[in-house]
């Protein structure tokens, strides 16, 4: 609900340091929010959902199943058919399954990093973590970038749950494509309503923008304007209709249950509202603190964790595809890499990132497929290996971006294409 | 304590006509001259005039954040401003010098540097990690010491704080991220792109790289962290590049010997380990890059630039601003014994530190000369260390999970990653809508601080001159007095409402958020 000022007082008027016209920004920042409300959003923009597989599931017991491997890498679960004849993934994914036609399995991932932190970094930016180097923007930062409106009322990018904070940030690309994380769903984003009444609200913002008026008056320095600016746009958050999207109570109970009420799954109906609210970039997390990471009693874990899953994200699916806008968003389903071949002794698996799979879904691309294979123990791949660059950048593609473009981060003297370059980087051709 | 040769001191008055020093303080204050007329002589053959004198709340904030990262009290404040002594900024400097809290502050500054972001236990390693740097900037120890400690720290994190560098400045890669934060922080020099290729612009090459790296190769832990937390930091002779983990799969990997930048091989058959060889190497007043490196990184600290910029990115191609200054100043840290005191009384003490930072005639590419002081920002830990000086400690707040520490769950929360530009707003909706309406700081705690100062206060103007001297630690002007009392109702008194919301709004604008 806007603002309003209360117009009988006569405070503002016979303020002395009386600039611009007084009360009218409220008026206007409604003015620009009901602007930009759903109808206005173009539907072939691209957006896009990354749910966040924190931990590093296993591809083994999820999308990559190996029945015919010897007992010690096998597992518990059983392969199942899907809707796409000749696809099986496992039984632990039964919503899904159904789903196969809009998705594509990519079992030839193979990347280079194994601790957990650093490997969230590399598929989040596309670049290695290095003490010290270039603090790189993640994918969601780069689609604010790319996609998003320098208007709208709604950050472009929207972290849900306790994700990999460290590969989440906008790095270079500064606080405009900061995501804004929302740590419980069901709570909303914290902090978007006054802790004084609204009309006390505007009368403090009121008297804090007359204060940055001056100071920068005085400053015209690029760090002034930049906090007076995100100070507007938080407020303009505070006062949008569209921050409606965030209160998930809005929704029916039928509805609510079909994601699965759990924190993925509502984070998950989040992440919907929010995509038609116009924010380009939704990353839900699953898994807070342990997650997929199931260095022991890994089938219980993962058995567990993949019906919440299957449940989040087919409830996703088919309401976009209801929504009519499964194609123009992408969902991307994956960890930071998968899980070793070997079963431990505790009924765990250890982190694998030679060999792991991830799914694309929705956003246009042709689905029903999988691309890559692995060798008979899902530990190598032998077919069509997809790099981290290789993968970003047909993300990229999906969402209409140039991988190849540059950004300048300050104090860095090459410029830094989106995607790095230079190791030879293969879109996924087979997608598109 | 060190003393400036007189050699040396024979040198600059031959350049500049000065008197040698006999005093600590003289040899300070005869820096600082040294500093403004080198700054002065290259803004006056670009033509450039140099801002005016900052006045003495501008500077007594600047300064009190600069060396002590929080913002004055408000008594503090008022003392200052009352003072009529011609001293007093000098007096001001040597006072916040003297101090436990100056230590405090660089160890803090210093820890966020040294220390990885993704190492594993922020909160009690990294603070008394902050503790041992604070000591010793406390105790005025040479560069040269405390940087020889941190690279030669031996035993368990637990027993010798010292070693926190060795074993979470590198999580977890280890040999290779110690050989990047070595070069960078203690030599000014980015050696991290001739990892996998001869460097671009440089004359480093990829064995200047792993010739750096191979003398971290005898303290490397093959296993977990834990391992290293167990057995602590040790040396073992076995130990070399080809026996780094996975050593096929690291990127650009040449099993050089352990190698001083410029060629020079370490001696096999020596008795010292090579962590005490690289040290003497880098800490010796000998070295060309020591002394310039911490140089230009405490001028970036007080002027939010460096004398070359990148501040850690020195090399033939990248000319200083002022190489001369640059020079003179590394020159007399050396001999002073790599004296931080010193270096930062001089800095402070200078008229070219001393300059506004408010717009003149200056176009704005002059700040690049430091014609005129550009505005910093605060950092998260001046910013929270700030909001519990005037508004008491934090009050809970439901979306905040403060079980690491509410400082250091804000230090994380408002930190940028990387090595952030000190003059870039990198904050944004996330950060300001707590700011803004968390009951963190923004709701009791700006309500108490309204009452209280209400309670004190005599007349409304003396409450309104109180809340901004507690906030921006100045007296308002004019305007902003017209300001706040249109805010007044008419008839009755001023309501404590009305001061919560003044209060409110100073807390968040910009000129409390930025250093000015």
């Amino acid at each position: 609900m806007p603002f309003t000022l209360p117009l009988t007082r006569r405070r503002f008027v016979s303020s002395a340091v009386a600039g611009a016209a007084l009360s009218g920004w409220l008026g206007r920042l409604a003015a620009q929010a009901a602007q930009a409300a759903p109808a206005a959003d173009q539907p072939q923009a691209k957006s896009c959902i990354l749910l966040w597989m924190s931990g590093g599931p296993s591809h083994l017991d999820t999308f990559d199943l190996k029945p015919d491997a010897p007992d010690r890498v096998r597992g518990e679960f059983r392969p199942i058919d899907t809707s796409v004849p000749g696809i099986q993934i496992s039984e632990h994914f039964p919503k899904f399954s159904r789903l196969m036609q809009h998705a594509a399995v990519l079992r030839g991932m193979s990347t280079l990093e194994s601790d957990h932190q650093l490997a969230s970094y590399h598929v989040h930016t596309g670049y290695q973590k290095r003490a010290g180097g270039v603090a790189f923007p993640s994918l969601g930062a780069i689609a604010s970038h790319e996609l998003g409106r320098a208007d709208a009322p709604l950050p472009n990018f929207v972290c849900i749950g306790q994700g990999p904070r460290h590969s989440t940030r906008s790095g270079f690309l500064g606080p405009d494509h900061q995501p804004l994380d929302v740590l419980d769903p069901s709570r909303g984003t914290e902090f978007l309503s006054p802790l004084a009444s609204q009309s006390e609200f505007a009368r403090q913002y009121e008297l804090l923008r007359r204060f940055n008026a001056s100071f920068l008056d005085l400053h015209p320095a690029e760090s002034a304007r930049a906090h007076s600016s995100a100070l507007e746009r938080a407020v303009r958050l505070m006062t949008a209709e569209q921050k409606q999207a965030f209160d998930l109570s809005r929704e029916s109970d039928d509805v609510r249950d079909r994601y699965g009420r759990g924190s993925f799954g509502q984070g998950c109906l989040l992440a919907r509202r929010l995509i038609e609210t116009g924010v380009r970039f939704v990353e839900v997390t699953m898994g807070d603190g342990v997650g997929w990471d199931t260095h022991r009693d890994n089938f219980p874990r993962t058995r567990a964790l993949s019906l919440e899953a299957d449940a989040g994200m087919a409830a996703l699916l088919e309401e976009l595809r209801e929504r009519g806008r499964l194609d123009s968003t992408l969902v991307i389903w994956m960890g930071e890499f998968g899980r070793s071949p070997q079963i431990t002794s505790g009924g765990g698996r250890n982190h694998w990132a030679r060999a792991w799979t991830s799914v694309l879904a929705g956003g246009g691309i042709r689905g029903g497929q999988v691309v890559g294979r692995t060798d008979r123990e899902a530990a190598e791949v032998v077919e069509r290996p997809i790099s981290v660059g290789d993968f970003l950048a047909t993300v990229c593609q999906t969402l209409g971006i140039d991988h190849t473009r540059e950004n300048q981060a300050a104090g860095v003297k090459r410029p830094i294409p989106i995607v790095d370059t230079s190791r030879e980087v293969k879109v996924i051709a087979e997608l598109f | 304590m060190g003393r400036l040769p007189s050699v040396l001191a024979g040198i600059a008055g031959l350049l500049l006509g000065l008197a040698p020093a006999t005093l600590w303080g003289d040899e300070a204050a005869a820096l600082a001259d040294l500093i403004d007329q080198h700054v002065q002589a290259r803004l006056e053959s670009e033509g450039l005039t140099r801002a005016a004198l900052a006045e003495d709340a501008e500077f007594l904030r600047r300064v009190f954040l600069d060396l002590h990262g929080v913002v004055p009290s408000a008594d503090q404040a008022a003392t200052f401003l009352k003072s009529r002594n011609p001293n007093k900024r000098s007096q001001l400097i040597d006072q916040l010098l003297a101090s436990p809290r100056f230590g405090d502050h660089f160890g803090d500054v210093w820890r966020g540097r040294l220390l990885s972001p993704l190492a594993n236990d922020q909160r009690v390693q990294a603070e008394r990690f902050a503790g041992w740097l604070a000591a010793r900037f406390n105790d005025n120890d040479g560069w040269d010491q405390i940087t020889f400690d941190l690279l030669t720290a031996s035993g368990k994190i637990e027993e010798n704080a010292a070693v926190t560098y060795l074993i979470e400045g590198r999580h977890p890669l280890g040999v290779t991220d110690l050989a990047d934060l070595s070069s960078r922080y203690f030599l000014g020099i980015r050696l991290n792109c001739a990892q996998c290729h001869d460097h671009p612009f440089v004359d480093w090459k990829r064995q200047d790289y792993w010739g750096m790296a191979a003398f971290f190769a005898q303290i490397q832990t093959p296993g977990r962290p834990k391992v290293v937390y167990l057995a602590g930091v040790r040396d073992d002779p076995k130990m070399t590049l080809a026996s780094l983990k996975d050593a096929d799969a690291i990127e650009g990997l040449q099993l050089a010997p352990p190698t001083f930048l410029g060629g020079q091989e370490f001696q096999a058959g020596s008795t010292k380990t090579y962590r005490a060889a690289l040290a003497e190497w880098i800490t010796s007043s000998e070295n060309p890059y020591f002394a310039r490196a911490m140089v230009n990184r405490m001028w970036w600290h007080f002027f939010g630039r460096g004398i070359v910029n990148p501040v850690d990115d020195m090399h033939a191609g990248n000319r200083p601003s002022h190489p001369e200054l640059l020079d003179l100043l590394s020159r007399r840290f050396a001999d002073s014994g790599f004296d931080l005191k010193l270096l930062c009384r001089a800095i402070a003490g200078s008229r070219t530190y001393q300059t506004t930072s408010r717009a003149g005639e200056q176009p704005d590419d002059a700040e690049q000369l430091f014609a005129r002081m550009p505005l910093k920002v605060l950092t998260p830990e001046q910013l929270y260390d700030s909001l519990v000086a005037i508004l008491g400690p934090p009050a809970k707040s439901s979306g905040i999970d403060i079980r690491q520490g509410a400082r250091e769950e804000f230090r994380q929360f408002f930190a940028g990653d990387g090595d952030p530009d000190p003059t870039g707003y990198q904050r944004g909706i996330p950060h300001l809508l707590r700011l803004m309406n968390s009951p963190q700081f923004a709701g009791r705690n700006v309500e108490a601080l309204a009452a209280r100062i209400q309670a004190d206060g005599s007349s409304a103007e003396e409450v309104v001159d109180r809340l901004f001297m507690t906030i921006l630690s100045r007296p308002p002007t004019a305007d902003e007095r017209r300001l706040v009392e249109a805010q007044f109702d008419d008839a009755s008194a001023p309501s404590q409402a009305v001061y919560r919301q003044v209060a409110w709004a100073l807390l968040m604008s910009s000129e409390f958020s930025l250093n000015h």
